[in-house]
């Protein structure tokens, strides 16, 4: 859906390359996130990707087009393409409504059509319409900017988001809650994502990929669960951090590894010490602490499929860290 | 110079209402057309074709304001004559700097960020300009403008010395007999012309400025 291929970008007045030699490719109806060190060049990737500023050397493809064809109007291109930018960049002078409503009006969007999408909008990011449609952004908290932000990119529904750290401004809880929100938008919404991230923990948790940048170079790229178990070098290993198993955890489904066979004790019955096949393996591990017991139930739905033993995740650990 | 109140009083309700009309004329038509100079000329310097010339152009419009009216009246003397065109030419010079000036302060005011997202999300140069950098920078603009309207309004009275007339004409008249009594009330009436422009603009000024820029 989105390729790059050897890009290469030297700004204007700098010798040294902000992005350099970088290729990769995001599949259709994938998060792709892109995470690394200040400066590492995120922003310019995506800058270039919707046009806004242009390659030194390489070339960008979208939907198998080139993005600087000359007959592609790089306006009508950005349209197209939903974009979050960093530092939110929601207009003072409009309220919440109108800036939401900047991209459907732009496409001309029929006048009667537009105000109950961006009602729609509103509340598909969690911000009540009769509330805030009517405010200007200086009356909104940062938290509430950054929705209408996201809001905005949505709004003429474009099969492509380009998004800069869209959760960034606000606090980890409510940043946990914008991210299972939007995880699950998505799951309806099937859109290509390019998604810039500082944290990790952010991109194993959105990405259905994951690139990762340092000083303009591509370091590694891979699903979550490649980069946790196979770090290609000490610099992704300190990105990860310390709490690599932990991590490895929360990716893996109960499922992957319960064991159908066993029999449930009545114990287990008796300290309701149950949790679902599509549980991380991490809810296994939490149940088994608070619950004081060595062995979880795992139910798929209502039914009782099996268990999981603290030897299984053991085990799980051991291979997933490589050193079994 | 002595003062007597009935003449004052005459000077000000017989006497200035006539020279107060030209007055106005000799404030308005130049700020109207130094407006329509300098707000499009201002607007095409930020953009990235023109941005280069911006020190020539502005270079231009200081010396407007630097060389006195008076001067420019002489120097075009030969072309214009005397009376109210060369007069109106000089002040419109004259009032071209400030709104000059403040709009390209306030287009390069529009914050960085609001610009990207503007165009991220697919705007045009055009829509952006008309939607997102004229509107943000209309106070900044409307300062200049007032600006240009006070200072025009104290300059004008030398359009007298051209035939121009206006409220100059009272005020060397008053010089000319030693009459403190025209002296002060020209003065006044120009004052009162600056005074009333410069609420009617604030007014207009509130009307165009976004919500989230008043105090
Ligand atoms: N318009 C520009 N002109 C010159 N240099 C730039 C410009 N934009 C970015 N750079 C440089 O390019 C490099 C990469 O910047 P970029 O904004 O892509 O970083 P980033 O990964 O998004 O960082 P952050 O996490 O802080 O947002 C930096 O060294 C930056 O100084
Ligand atoms: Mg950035």
């Amino acid at each position: 859906m989105i390729v790059l291929d050897k890009v290469d970008k030297v700004f204007p007045g700098s010798n040294i390359p902000a992005v350099k030699q970088v290729s990769f490719q995001v599949d259709e109806g994938n998060i792709c996130v892109f995470v690394g060190p200040s400066g590492c060049g995120k922003t310019t990737i995506l800058r270039m990707i919707n046009r806004l500023i242009e390659p030194t050397s390489g070339d960008i493809y979208i939907k198998g087009k080139k993005v600087s064809d000359k007959g592609l109007n790089p306006d009508h291109l950005r349209r197209e393409i939903g974009y979050v930018i960093q530092q939110i960049g929601l207009l003072p002078h409009r309220t919440v409504e109108q800036n939401v409503a900047l991209v459907p009006y732009l496409l001309k969007w029929p006048e009667e059509n537009i105000k109950p999408r961006v009602r729609e909008l509103l509340d598909m990011v969690g911000l009540d319409p009769d509330e805030v449609a009517q405010k200007y952004p200086f009356q909104l908290s940062g938290g509430m900017m950054q929705r209408v932000g996201v809001a905005r990119a949505l709004a003429a529904d474009p099969p492509i988001m380009l998004m800069d750290e869209p959760f960034g401004a606000v606090d980890p809880i409510v940043r946990g809650r914008l991210q299972d929100e939007f995880l699950r938008l998505q799951k309806e919404m099937k859109k290509t994502i390019c998604f810039v991230t500082h944290d990790i923990n952010e991109a194993i948790k959105m990405g259905d990929h994951i690139v990762i940048m340092n000083k303009g170079e591509l370091v590694q790229h891979g699903t979550p669960m490649e980069i946790l178990s196979e770090p290609a070098n000490s610099f992704v290993k300190d990105l990860i951090g310390t709490e690599r198993e932990i991590k490895l955890l929360e990716l893996t489904k109960s499922g992957e590894i319960v064991n159908k066979k066993a029999e449930i004790p009545e114990t287990v019955r008796q300290k309701d010490c149950f949790i679902s096949v599509i549980d991380p393996v991490q809810r296994a591990l939490e149940t088994m602490m608070k619950k004081d017991s060595d062995l979880v139930g795992v139910r798929d739905k209502d039914q009782e499929i099996g268990t999981i033993s603290w030897n299984d995740i053991k085990k799980l650990i051991n291979k997933l860290s490589g050193d079994a | 110079m002595d003062f007597e109140m009935e003449r004052f009083i005459s000077a000000l309700i017989d006497r200035s209402p006539p020279h107060a009309l030209v007055h106005l004329q000799l404030v308005l038509i130049p700020v109207i057309v130094a407006f329509l100079i300098a707000f499009p000329v201002a607007v095409l310097l930020t953009r990235r074709r023109f941005m280069r010339y911006t020190d020539r152009v502005m270079t231009f419009f200081n010396m407007g304001q630097t060389i006195p009216p008076l001067a420019i009246i002489a120097v075009f003397f030969p072309f214009l004559g005397l009376g109210m065109e060369p007069a109106l030419f000089a002040l419109t010079i004259y009032a071209l700097l400030p709104i000059a000036r403040n709009t390209l302060a306030g287009l390069k005011g529009v914050p960085q960020e609001v610009k990207e997202a503007a165009r991220g999300i697919g705007m045009s140069e055009w829509e952006m300009l008309m939607r997102v950098e004229i509107p943000l920078s209309m106070p900044v603009v409307m300062a200049g403008i007032k600006i240009s309207v006070v200072l025009t309004s104290g300059t004008a009275a030398l359009g007298a010395l051209v035939g121009a007339g206006g409220m100059g004409a009272v005020i060397f008249a008053g010089i000319d007999f030693f009459r403190a009594e025209l002296i002060i009330a020209g003065t006044l009436v120009i004052g009162a012309i600056a005074i009333v422009l410069d609420r009617i603009l604030s007014v207009i000024d509130n009307k165009l400025t976004p919500p989230h820029m008043k105090m």
